[in-house]
């Protein structure tokens, strides 16, 4: 800021919540290899606060972290060898740097699978942020795509699979859209806080998914009538594996979706008409509207797509390796489910199409590699390194947050300015 | 008190607002009679009771009272729906989910832990600090609650619940505090603060929870909060099962009701609370500490939460379990909003949606499961009705979610 | 020290990062009369306030109560030595009652601890009544009128034991009968002893009311005068100062058709007060309409409507020949209107964005922009490239983030963006606040030659030198109405008295 534009905010006094231009600092988090640099610290951190709680319980936390490296297949990419590998979707094998079989490469598979939802999640609440909004409702909208995708892919037998499998992540992202975009309607039009709004949706998806999938709810199981669970989707909706094996939950082409969503991200918020008019009523909706856009029809619209995404990351899950849903699986989600885990993905990519995709194989990793399946339960109980798990995702927020708040504030007053 | 006085006698009574309260209540009705112990069997009556109700309602409507009127029209048509479906249904079904007694005993427990997240809120957000880790302060509560319990059974006996109450709102205390610095000092987002806090109470609790109790799950003997006898009151006919026999908690509950309506809308404290809340800088120039409310508002908060906490796992179910509060924070939340903001409408929010509770708990006796299922979802509803505005506008605080800059 | 004198400020300086807001002033308040504080906006009249009511620290300079030196570092402390304000913009909570706002922080209490709500309505009542200020004591904030609100705040301060009161531009929110009420609880005040801080800029305010009146230009006192014996006249030469800055090179104008035609227009302001009354005039092509007038009086809400940001009540717009009446801003833009904001902050441009991006605000939806919803970064940055160099913007490339220009380049941007839309009617609303003479001459020297290049440029200001030096023709704008039209050889006095409600206007 120059002296000139100080003089003349000077003379009279500064409006009553002037804050002390925080834009300066605005560039420095968001561009560049300098942007990294925080979000790097916050992760630390709140590794390092996360192994003090392990420690403080008596545990090592060094070989905590060393087994969970282990079980998330990280490690995969350091055995450099002389292997073979089949080329995808063929039967002819290759020369490969990397072992395509080895367990590192299963709990690969594993955790690219559990990237791949908080990729798409994590778009979500990035692009309504763009917008100017808070999407708290990543899960309710992820539930409404998983609830579309199952009904729908264990309905139709018989369709042409590729088309099944088109229909089901069609239905499941619209499902999601729909659901965002009540909320986005009622900030519209009556400027219902998205914050509650969303809340508020995602429990209501929640209890919705519960009675259709619940005992005697209309989409149960129709061949087991006490367990709670949906029927499986019929193989022509699921998604192809391309690597490991299916009955294995091998890695389904969905991880490639998620990547081509965050290209798609880029270009819709970078280089389309609509993310310019999203970002600019996301920036200044007064200047925004000054220019000629919308705001109303934006918040709507940033929003309807927001749920997409999420309602995407559910139809990809259910296509790609879940094929079923349970009762319990959404009474589970309503707390730390894939939606929130998206929502920190977000912030800790600073909504960036490259923060968003590194941010979510790191939430994807730590919690592949702290499940059950993979931690060495002689090492540290996996249920204790699940919690290990939300702390730190806590931790992650709560810090990133910090960073973040002076630009959201700032956002948000030139909201109400 | 003469203000209650004055607004009693100011009650006109073909004042659009009394005619709408009315059909409020006739919509109510038309559902009640088709239910036990008069269990009318003609659709008729119920239907001609909630139109009166609606046209009740569409009357006080037009005489721009939109939010009684608005409401009243609901009532009347959920009535007749619900009358009607009554009707429908066979009296023996009926008989087992239509309880009263039961039903009003079960709907305070649940209620409960709701009004103490509620009421937590209450003070947070009334001071203009926005808090989405109700549900976080609830579990946190929930989990120091039963801890502090089982540590103190070896040398407090049968008062340990009274340190198990005492951890938990102090263990809610240190959450909310966390909360109150990034809201007011560091100013960050209260929206991403809150739900750090909610990530971190849950992660914390199941870590402890599992590292102490994680094999057999927490002792059957744990010492609960004491339940209130009241002799004489058990034998009455249709209260006495109600509140012949209640927690402490819920006793307890009532008395924070009141005080908070009092301290809130009755003293210099509560006046200051909300001016805060509304307008920080008017606070500011007539010398109001807006921090130092905040702070105090807001740790308050997490206190008051994290005693429904305690409730639910002491007073209540008896155990933890991870995550157990399942949303409870969420639909505290939820009644506060539905409330608008204000404790005896917020109580009432927390009946209704404990109501709702306590009604899909009985559900399934005679209807199946999944209809108690889908019926939790009705206080979230209810919520973004309200919030959406169709039955009069939900508007908090004006300044809530916006840190202040001193100037 | 003269006789009488409650309270002096002697040689306040205040500076601001770039400013002398206060330079050296004194001023003095005798007990029980009604000093005006008499300025333009931004001549240092708000900064000297907020420095008596404990809000910002002086740099230089003593305040002397009853003769005797006092520091003011807070407001508690101002309101201890029974100084009270009432802010331009009311601090009142609007969902509270009268009494509960006038008693915030200083409550009667009851037992001890409950407020003693009877006891605060009595004295609101015994306040209302002792100093002729009516307030139901009951009423919600948010549902009684302005001029309501202001007793309030009067009475908040008369409450808390305020001997003098600075009303900051106290009739700036007020109707014509509402501001007449003002003056009479002024009187009743003075009859009580109280004494006065007037703080305005309307000439025929300050000589009905006032005792004195201090003038302020550019921080710097100009004198002191007794009201008594002065002219409205004197008082504006004194106000607005006999000094022009800025002389601006034009021919004169050779207007053609009207390109824009306002007919009757009214528009209501978001409290529902109707802003604009009845307003017609047109500007033609080849010709700078001015319009001056005091701030607030209805110009933000007639730019407002023109461009298609307001709801119009009654009326009509025309621009070139087609009706715009309640069109969207969209449609107003794309009919042919620039619109240069008066905030380039909040309205004009979108600080992080870059200055390409800023640049095609409007242009984006627009070939060879964006074709099909898709932008085309290579033409919108080969385009700022274009405008950035045409319009001599500095410290900036297309990449640069709008918020890391001086207010003069941001304002370049802006008027880069306006005027390569090739508009038929330029709306230009104070297009010049706070930029320094070189960016002002720049912006001047831009504006006439879009006059010259055949569009139709309607110039709101508050700057009368920027008035008179531009415009073709000028109108006057007051409480809503065009009272005049004058050419541009009128005198600043001709038009400061216009501009006020003066003789003229009647």
């Amino acid at each position: 800021m120059t002296d000139e534009l100080s003089a003349e905010e000077a003379i009279e006094p500064p409006p009553p919540d002037g804050i002390p231009q925080p834009q300066q600092h605005f560039r420095s988090r968001f561009g560049g290899l300098k942007g990294a640099i925080a979000p790097l610290l916050t992760t630390i951190l709140a590794f390092f606060m996360g192994g003090l709680v392990v420690l403080l319980t008596g545990k090592n936390p060094i070989r905590v972290y060393k087994a969970v490296w282990d079980g998330t297949g990280l490690n995969w990419f350091v055995h450099v060898g002389h292997h073979s590998a089949r080329v995808p979707f063929g039967t002819a094998h290759m020369w490969f740097p990397w072992d395509t079989a080895s367990i590192a490469a299963q709990n690969l598979q594993q955790t690219l699978l559990v990237t791949t939802p908080i990729i798409l999640t994590g778009l979500a609440v990035a692009f309504a942020f763009r917008c100017g909004m808070f999407n708290i409702g990543g899960q309710g909208q992820y539930f409404a795509g998983t609830i579309f995708a199952v009904w729908f892919g264990s309905s139709f037998n018989g369709m042409a699979p590729l088309l099944h499998v088109l229909l089901c992540l069609v239905v499941g992202t619209i499902a999601g859209a729909v659901w965002a975009g009540i909320a986005g309607i009622l900030k519209a039009t009556v400027g219902a806080h998205e914050v509650i709004s969303t809340i508020m949706l995602n429990w209501i998806a929640i209890w919705v998914g519960s009675y259709l999938f619940g005992q005697g709810g209309p989409l149960q199981n129709s061949a087991q009538k006490s367990i709670p669970i949906s029927n499986d989707i019929f193989d022509g909706a699921k998604l192809p594996v391309f690597w490991g094996l299916k009955l294995l939950q091998g890695l389904s082409i969905g991880i490639f979706i998620a990547l081509a969503m965050l290209v798609v991200y880029w270009i819709v918020i970078n280089r389309t008409t609509l993310g310019f008019e999203v970002r600019a009523v996301g920036f200044n909706p007064e200047a925004a509207r000054y220019g000629g856009v919308s705001v109303a029809r934006n918040y709507f619209l940033a929003m309807a797509i927001s749920g997409a995404f999420a309602g995407l990351a559910g139809a990809v899950d259910i296509t790609g390796w879940e094929y079923r849903i349970g009762q319990n699986d959404i009474q589970l989600g309503g707390s730390s489910g894939i939606g929130f885990i998206g929502l920190a993905a977000a912030l800790l990519g600073r909504n960036t199409t490259l923060g968003v995709g590194f941010a979510s194989l790191l939430f994807g990793a730590l919690i592949n590699g702290t499940s059950g399946r993979q931690l060495d339960p002689s090492i540290f109980r996996p249920d204790l390194a699940g919690n290990l798990t939300t702390i730190i995702q806590g931790l992650v927020i709560l810090f990133v947050g910090l960073n973040l708040g002076g630009v959201w504030v700032w956002l948000k007053r030139r909201r109400r300015a | 008190m003469n203000a209650v006085a004055a607004r009693l006698g100011g009650i006109g009574w073909t004042h659009p607002r009394t005619i709408g309260i009315l059909g409020i209540v006739l919509g109510a009705l038309a559902f009640w009679l088709a239910l036990p112990p008069l269990a009318s069997r003609t659709a008729a009556l119920p239907v001609a009771i909630g139109i009166l109700a609606v046209a009740a309602g569409i009357w006080t409507f037009s005489r721009d009272e939109r939010r009684v009127g608005g409401g009243a029209i609901a009532a009347g048509l959920l009535g007749i729906a619900f009358g009607v479906l009554a009707t429908r249904s066979s009296s023996t079904h009926l008989d087992e989910v239509v309880v009263w007694s039961a039903l009003g005993a079960a709907t305070l427990r649940y209620a409960t832990p709701l009004i103490y997240a509620a009421i937590g809120g209450l003070f947070c957000e009334r001071s203009g600090v926005i808090n989405v880790a109700l549900e976080g302060m609830l579990l946190t509560g929930a989990f120091f609650g039963i801890w502090g319990a089982i540590w103190a059974q070896s040398w407090a006996g049968s008062a340990a619940w009274l340190v198990g109450v005492g951890s938990a709102a102090l263990a809610g205390m240190v959450l909310a505090t966390v909360h109150a610095i990034w809201a007011i000092h560091l100013k960050v987002d209260q929206i991403i603060s809150g739900f750090a806090l909610n990530f971190l109470a849950l992660g914390i609790t199941g870590y402890l929870f599992i590292d102490k109790y994680g094999d057999t799950g927490t002792p059957g003997d744990v010492p609960g909060i004491p339940d209130v006898h009241i002799h004489f009151l058990q034998n009455w006919y249709f209260v006495g099962p109600i509140i012949g026999q209640l927690n402490l908690m819920i006793w307890l509950s009532f008395v924070l009701l009141v005080g908070t309506y009092i301290l809130v809308f009755r003293t210099p404290f509560g006046l200051r609370l909300r001016a805060v809340g509304e307008h920080p800088r008017a606070a500011d120039t007539v010398g109001i500490s807006v921090y130092k409310v905040r702070y105090v508002a807001v740790i308050a908060s997490g206190a008051i939460a994290a005693m429904g906490g305690a409730y639910l796992s002491i007073g209540f179910v008896h155990s933890f379990n991870e995550g157990m509060t399942n949303g409870t924070g969420f639909i505290g939340l939820a009644a506060l909003v539905f409330g608008k903001w204000r404790p005896f409408p917020t109580w009432g929010a927390t009946l209704l949606f404990g109501f709702s509770s306590a009604l899909a708990d009985r559900l399934p006796n005679a209807y199946g499961n999944q209809w108690g299922t889908l019926f939790q979802a009705l206080p979230y509803l209810l919520t973004l009705v309200a919030v959406a505005g169709v039955i009069g506008r939900s508007i908090g605080p004006a300044a809530a979610g916006r840190p202040y800059e001193k100037q | 020290m003269p006789e009488g004198a409650l309270l002096e400020l002697r040689g306040i300086t205040k500076r601001f990062p770039g400013v002398l807001a206060n330079d050296n002033v004194s001023f003095e308040l005798r007990a029980g009369e009604v000093h005006a504080l008499l300025g333009e906006n931004g001549a240092g009249k708000s900064t000297l306030m907020n420095i008596l009511y404990g809000l910002y620290t002086p740099d230089e300079g003593e305040i002397f109560l009853h003769g005797r030196p006092i520091d003011l570092g807070s407001t508690r402390a101002a309101i201890e030595h029974g100084i009270g304000m009432v802010h331009q913009h009311f601090m009142l909570i609007p969902v509270m009652t009268v009494a509960e706002n006038i008693v915030l922080a200083t409550e009667p209490r009851r037992a001890g601890v409950l407020m003693d709500y009877d006891a605060a309505r009595r004295r609101v009542r015994e306040l209302s009544e002792r100093y002729g200020l009516l307030v139901d004591p009951d009423a919600r904030i948010d549902r009684t009128s302005v001029g309501q609100q202001q007793r309030v705040e009067i009475l908040k301060a008369l409450y808390r034991g305020a001997e003098i009161l600075i009303l900051d531009e106290p009739t700036a929110v007020l109707t014509p009968q509402e501001a007449k009420e003002l003056f009479e609880i002024i009187r009743s005040l003075t009859g009580q002893g109280k004494s006065i801080i007037f703080i305005s800029h309307k000439l025929n305010e300050v000589l009905e009311v006032a005792d004195r009146v201090t003038t302020l230009r550019r921080g710097v006192v100009v004198d002191t005068i007794d009201a008594e014996g002065a002219t409205e006249e004197g008082l504006a030469r004194m106000m607005v100062g006999r000094e022009v800055l800025l002389r601006v090179d034009k021919k004169p104008s050779q207007p053609e058709g009207a390109l824009l035609q306002v007919e009757h227009l009214s528009v209501v302001d978001d409290r529902g007060l109707e802003m604009v009354r009845d307003v017609s005039f047109e500007v033609r092509a080849g010709e700078i309409l001015g319009v001056a007038g005091v701030d607030a009086n209805g110009q933000s809400e007639l730019i407002d409507a023109i461009a298609g940001l307001r709801h119009v009540s009654a009326g009509r717009i025309v621009v070139d020949g087609r009706d715009m009446t309640n069109a969207d801003a969209k449609d107003t833009l794309d009919a042919g209107i620039g619109h240069i904001p008066e905030d380039r902050h909040r309205r004009g441009l979108v600080l992080p964005f870059s200055l390409t991006e800023n640049l095609a605000l409007h242009a984006y939806r627009h070939a060879p922009n964006s074709r099909r919803g898709l932008l085309n970064p290579r033409v919108m940055t080969a385009r700022a490239r274009k405008l950035l160099s045409e319009f001599d913007v500095r410290g900036g490339a297309p990449a640069t983030p709008a918020f890391a220009l001086s207010g003069g380049n941001q304002q370049k941007v802006v008027l880069a963006r306006e005027i390569d839309g090739d508009p038929k009617v330029l709306i230009a609303a104070q297009p010049t606040r706070g930029l320094d003479v070189g960016a002002i001459e720049f912006v001047h020297r831009r504006l006439v030659e879009q006059r010259d290049a055949g569009r139709a440029v309607l110039l709101v200001s508050l700057e009368l030198e920027e008035i008179l030096s531009l415009s073709d023709r000028i109108l006057v704008i007051y409480e809503g109405r065009i009272v005049g039209e004058f050419p541009p050889s009128a005198t600043e006095e001709e038009l400061g008295l216009a501009m006020t409600g003066g003789r003229a206007a009647a």
